[in-house]
């Protein structure tokens, strides 16, 4: 089932009212197929497809160069792929990207936030754009799901990497996206605040059926969220399954010794032992 | 914004005010004796400056309002939302307006109250033209913003040096008779030109010159969809080679 914009009825501004009470439910937020991105030097992504179910998390690793940060800015439509099409719930990426981003949160640690603005005025005025005419509950809601209610009234000045981040994937969350996509979420943050952000993340994912496409380096951070994981190499997708599942593929302990083995400079996506048919293989 | 960073109004306080005394002490020096050409000569450049930050402030509003996502690294928090692009430039355009008011309001008083130049005793006359050097304005902030995005934050210096090529050029305080011969064809191209020579018709107080104003507004109408084709083009190739991650 596919959902189109006639089913988004009130709308403030040619936007829903907020969003995501006027969505249905649908069986497929994610769909990516053949996307391809080459650069002056390089291919980036070579031919990735991804599909994510409602409510399902998944975890898209690589090593370094792999392809996963390009994949996720095409996905967002910060990018446009030479080849292949990227759909949300439904919309195609293309053609709509303003419709389609409604049903998308991004978060990563990279993301500035205004310094100068109150954490609250901040929130509101990201609640705004994404059509919710008085954000206030969902930020309170936001801020105690991430235990920052205290950060209300703080500017971005004021806060440290890792409030800033925590910030950051509240402002994701505010309209209740279908699909949450965060690039490394936990980088540099205390194991405290790491599992509070991944605490947040999974309430929230049974809270609303979100379903998170995420990016880590952290194997065992992945094992904790995510139910499914895809592997990138060279930017081709060579291992898409459950973390156990894929490691015993590749004849590893955990998934830790799989991304050791992708990264080692010799490894060709040729070798992969799923690379004829990735696409939900495992 | 501007509240919690009260050096942002300094656009649109402190050098407009700056340029009406710099302009207007001029225009006094010219203007002294009973010299007809050196009062006539006091009208065009109160007058001319006054009018030309319409075009300055409109640009500077819209260039700078896309510059400081850029120098915040904001712009890919944008991309991923549901902002259209023609909502954000209409966004950072009405918020352009608000201070050119502001700013032009506060040079209109200080050339009241400096030297008794009371533009608005030029009558609806200026109405026109002012809308045409606005329009001029927000064409050259989206071409400014179409380089910057092609060639990054390497040429955000256009932003405020392509206004001190189109100010000679436009003939904004004397007739483009003035100028060296050769660079008068680059002069009768610019539609602020005839806008600017409207203006001191009206201030010499003739009757406005449709013509000069009809011709201006079809060039600021031109000059805009060539703009907005630039933008458009680049903001396409911008995704198309990636250059998002200039700023993230």
């Amino acid at each position: 089932m596919s959902v189109g914009p006639e089913l988004c009825s009130a709308r403030v501004g040619g936007r829903p009212a907020f969003i995501c009470d006027n969505i249905p439910s649908v069986d497929i937020v994610l769909s990516a197929r053949g996307l391809v991105k080459e650069f002056k030097r390089a291919i980036a992504v070579d031919g990735v497809d991804i599909e994510v179910k409602a409510g399902e998390r998944v975890a898209l690793l690589g090593p370094n160069g792999a392809g996963k940060t390009t994949t996720l800015l095409m996905i967002l439509g910060a990018i446009s792929p030479d080849k292949g099409e990227v759909e949300i719930c439904g919309v195609p990426q293309r053609r709509n990207r303003s419709h389609a981003a409604e049903h998308v949160g991004f978060a990563a640690g990279y993301l500035p936030l205004a310094g100068e603005m109150k954490v609250r005025e901040y929130l509101t005025m990201f609640g705004q754009i994404y059509g919710i005419p008085d954000p206030s509950k969902a930020i309170a809601e936001g801020l105690e799901r991430f235990r920052i209610q205290h950060l209300s009234e703080a500017k971005g000045t004021q806060l440290s990497s890792g409030q800033r981040t925590l910030v950051g994937i509240v402002r994701a969350v505010l309209h209740k996206p279908r699909l949450l996509v965060l690039d490394e979420p936990t980088a540099s943050l205390d194991p405290d605040v790491a599992g509070r952000v991944r605490g947040g993340i999974l309430d929230l994912c049974a809270d609303n059926g979100t379903a998170l496409l995420v990016t880590s380096h952290d194997m065992l951070e992945v094992e904790r969220l995510c139910e499914r994981v895809l592997f990138l190499s060279a930017g081709r997708v060579v291992a898409d399954g459950a973390p156990s599942e894929i490691a015993e593929r590749f004849g590893r302990e955990d998934l830790e010794g799989v991304f050791l083995h992708l990264a080692d400079e010799n490894y060709q996506p040729s070798d992969s032992p799923t690379s004829q048919h990735t696409d939900h293989i495992l | 914004m501007l509240v919690r960073s009260p050096h942002r109004l300094f656009d649109v306080t402190l050098w407009p005010l700056v340029d009406v005394l710099m302009f207007g002490s001029l225009a006094s020096f010219v203007g002294t004796g009973n010299a007809s050409g050196g009062k006539q000569a006091a009208g065009y450049l109160l007058a001319g400056i006054i009018l030309w930050h319409i075009v300055y402030q409109s640009q500077i509003a819209v260039s700078t309002g896309f510059l400081e996502e850029t120098w915040s690294r904001n712009l890919l928090n944008l991309m991923i939302t549901p902002i259209r692009e023609i909502e954000y430039v209409g966004g950072v355009a009405l918020f352009g307006m608000a201070k050119l008011v502001i700013g032009v309001g506060l040079m209109m008083i200080g050339g009241l109250v400096f030297f008794s130049f009371n533009i608005t005793s030029l009558g609806f006359a200026v109405v026109p033209i002012a809308a045409v050097l606005l329009l001029v304005g927000w064409a050259i902030s989206l071409f400014v913003i179409g380089v910057v995005l092609r060639y990054g934050p390497g040429a955000e210096a256009l932003a405020w040096g392509v206004m001190f090529v189109v100010l000679p050029l436009s003939g904004v305080f004397y007739p483009i008779d003035a100028l060296p011969a050769a660079v008068r064809p680059i002069a009768f191209a610019l539609p602020t030109t005839y806008a600017f020579a409207a203006l001191r018709g009206v201030v010499d107080g003739e009757a406005l010159n449709w013509a000069y104003v009809g011709i201006s507004a079809g060039g600021a109408l031109v000059l805009s969809l060539l703009a907005f084709w630039y933008l458009v083009s680049m903001l396409k190739l911008f995704r198309r080679r990636g250059y998002v991650t200039r700023y993230a």
